[in-house]
């Protein structure tokens, strides 16, 4: 099975997000950065898919600036076979969608994994896009996935509201994971060592056909805010059942919510 | 042209909360452009749903019944291509929830449009439209324009929108769109649907949460959250470490690698307020804390605090409620 698992470089989650002087960007230079959480499920499920049938191959790829390589570092010393960075300043899940899909119209895989969601830009859009661009079956925020028996395909759980998805998906497919799917891998030292010696492919977007229309942002961004601050209310300090009869009388009366 | 297409969710011809949150804004879209709003009511029942979305301002409703169930990605994306094909909108809108995340990126890459997500603002001006949606986990905030000729998909958050009923219902004159299964649409398919046991609303649908923190101490504990839940209607929900403790289920996390909620009333109980928490319900329009620590964070977001004993506070808090809920 030809695996793709498609990697993301984000601010770290615990990571000071600011806005710049003028408003109208974020001041991220020297933030501390990690691998978006969701694509690390990806990439360990396709690490178990490998195990499970010998002779799969599995290709990292990651698109942005240098910074990204890290990406590809972290996959190839858990393993990766081979790591693809498409090398541009910046590009909007469209924009990379539409270069992943460029990098893999030629030999396109049996199977790509992605995260459900990348935790900067919140979208939920590189995905879908990408099964679009391909022609590719695909499936979102699984939790657990099971090979059919014949091995054309999966069985995917997906948690929705009230309930849960049994999903049947035949490959090729884009499958995205959720957290639950597994537990991500360290790496080993002798994996590190071994990444040491793993270059990656390098490739411009231009080099991959990709014009610098297809690549203009989707949507035209204005301003950057923090978000809406809320002032502190009413502590209510007495015993608890006067302090219980107090809120109640408050949410009822002044908040108007019960 | 600039109508707007709501993608209406509902289950048998019930519709849902969401699509009148939706018809209210794509009313006021339309206003603002000069567009009609159209509504799309796929899968089984579809039909019965046409009356109550004209009744929040739908010209036209769009339906399709046949080989949309079960649910199949690639079915509805086509499904709602067709319906844009007729309804030529300038602007799709979903509910941010479950099937938006399945689906808008694809119908908006199908389409040749964008996508803007979970937006918490939209508004169309001088043929322009502007939209707000958080980043980050909620911890910045873009606002963006849109001017292309092509489609924009955007899904709204959920309760982040009031629901507005016109003096005068749309015209709502429905279409049923032919959009018979092809077998390729059926490469990845729904062939279970479980439904959660239980008779408490959704977390991400609720109008109010319960939430209870590592403070409860054991899952048995956890009762005195569902105790007021119930008192309250309200949805149960936990905090990560709670969670992590074994005292609730991962379905109950709020929080940023759990569940974001946006409720009209959340209630922390014993949760100190960490940023990873708060990314999941700050936007909350009402917030009751409840911890014994009066420096908990949590403090600096509520609109109400009570600094007390969890364990006297919470039983009290039910009592009262189930006395004064009842008349």
């Amino acid at each position: 099975m030809k695996i793709a698992v498609c990697l993301k470089l984000v601010p770290a989650t615990t990571a000071e997000i600011r806005v710049a002087a003028d408003g109208a960007s974020l001041a991220l230079a020297g933030v501390e950065t990690i691998i978006s959480p969701y694509d690390e499920y990806a990439l360990e499920a396709a690490l178990k898919l490998r195990e499970a049938n010998p002779g799969s191959t599995i290709q990292a790829i990651t698109a942005g600036n240098d910074d990204a390589l890290k990406c590809l570092q972290h996959a190839f010393s858990v393993g990766a076979d081979s790591g693809l960075h498409i090398k541009s300043a910046s590009l909007d899940a469209r924009a990379a969608a539409k270069a992943v899909a460029a990098a893999l119209a030629t030999d396109k895989p049996d199977l790509v994994l992605c995260g459900r969601q990348a935790i900067d830009d919140d979208q939920w859009l590189f995905p879908g896009a990408l099964a679009e661009a391909l022609d590719f079956a695909h499936v979102t925020a699984v939790s657990a996935l099971a090979q059919s028996a014949d091995k054309s395909g999966f069985q995917c759980r997906r948690r929705i509201e009230g309930g849960e998805l049994v999903i049947d998906a035949k490959l090729p497919a884009v499958i995205t994971c959720d957290k639950g799917l597994n537990e991500p891998r360290a790496p080993t030292l002798k994996g590190r060592l071994d990444a040491k010696k793993k270059q990656p492919v390098v490739k411009t977007p231009a080099d991959l056909g990709v014009s610098d229309a297809d690549l203009a942002p989707a949507l035209d961004v204005t301003k950057y805010a923090p978000p809406p601050q809320k002032t502190p209310g009413k502590i209510i300090s007495s015993p608890a059942k006067e302090a219980a009869a107090e809120l109640v009388r408050l949410l009822r009366d002044e908040a108007k919510v019960v | 042209m600039s109508n707007i297409l709501v993608i209406a969710e509902h289950a048998n011809g019930a519709v849902k909360k969401t699509a009148f949150e939706l018809l209210t804004v794509a009313r006021a879209l339309a206003a603002q452009s000069g567009g009609e709003v159209h509504a799309a009511a796929f899968g089984p029942g579809g039909g019965g749903a046409a009356a109550e979305l004209a009744a929040y301002g739908a010209q036209r409703v769009f339906m399709a019944e046949a080989g949309l169930d079960p649910y199949a990605s690639l079915s509805w994306t086509r499904a709602i291509a067709a319906a844009a094909g007729e309804s030529k909108p300038a602007i799709i809108l979903f509910s941010a929830g479950s099937l938006a995340r399945d689906i808008a990126g694809r119908v908006a890459t199908r389409l040749d449009g964008a996508l803007a997500s979970d937006c918490v603002a939209i508004a169309s001006s001088g043929g322009k439209i502007e939209l707000t949606r958080p980043v980050y986990a909620g911890r910045a905030r873009v606002s963006a324009g849109f001017a292309g000729g092509a489609v924009l998909v955007a899904t709204l958050r959920p309760n982040a929108f009031s629901i507005d009923k016109p003096a005068a219902p749309g015209t709502g004159a429905v279409s049923a769109l032919n959009v018979a299964a092809v077998p390729e649409d059926l490469r990845a398919v729904v062939v279970e649907v479980a439904k959660a046991q239980s008779t408490r609303p959704d977390l991400t649908e609720a109008a109010i949460v319960v939430s209870g923190g590592r403070s409860l101490g054991s899952a048995e504990k956890f009762k005195l959250i569902y105790d007021l839940a119930d008192a309250l209607g309200a949805a149960p929900g936990a905090s990560r470490a709670a969670v992590d403790a074994g005292y609730a289920p991962y379905s109950m996390q709020v929080g940023q690698t759990g569940k974001t909620v946006n409720p009209a009333l959340y209630i922390a109980c014993g949760i100190s307020g960490a940023i990873q928490h708060l990314a999941g319900m700050r936007t909350s329009k009402y917030i009751v804390a409840i911890n014994k620590d009066a420096n908990a964070p949590i403090f600096k977001m509520a609109d109400y605090g009570i600094v007390g004993d969890l364990f006297e506070v919470l039983p009290a808090l039910t009592d009262e409620f189930r006395r004064v809920l009842k008349s």
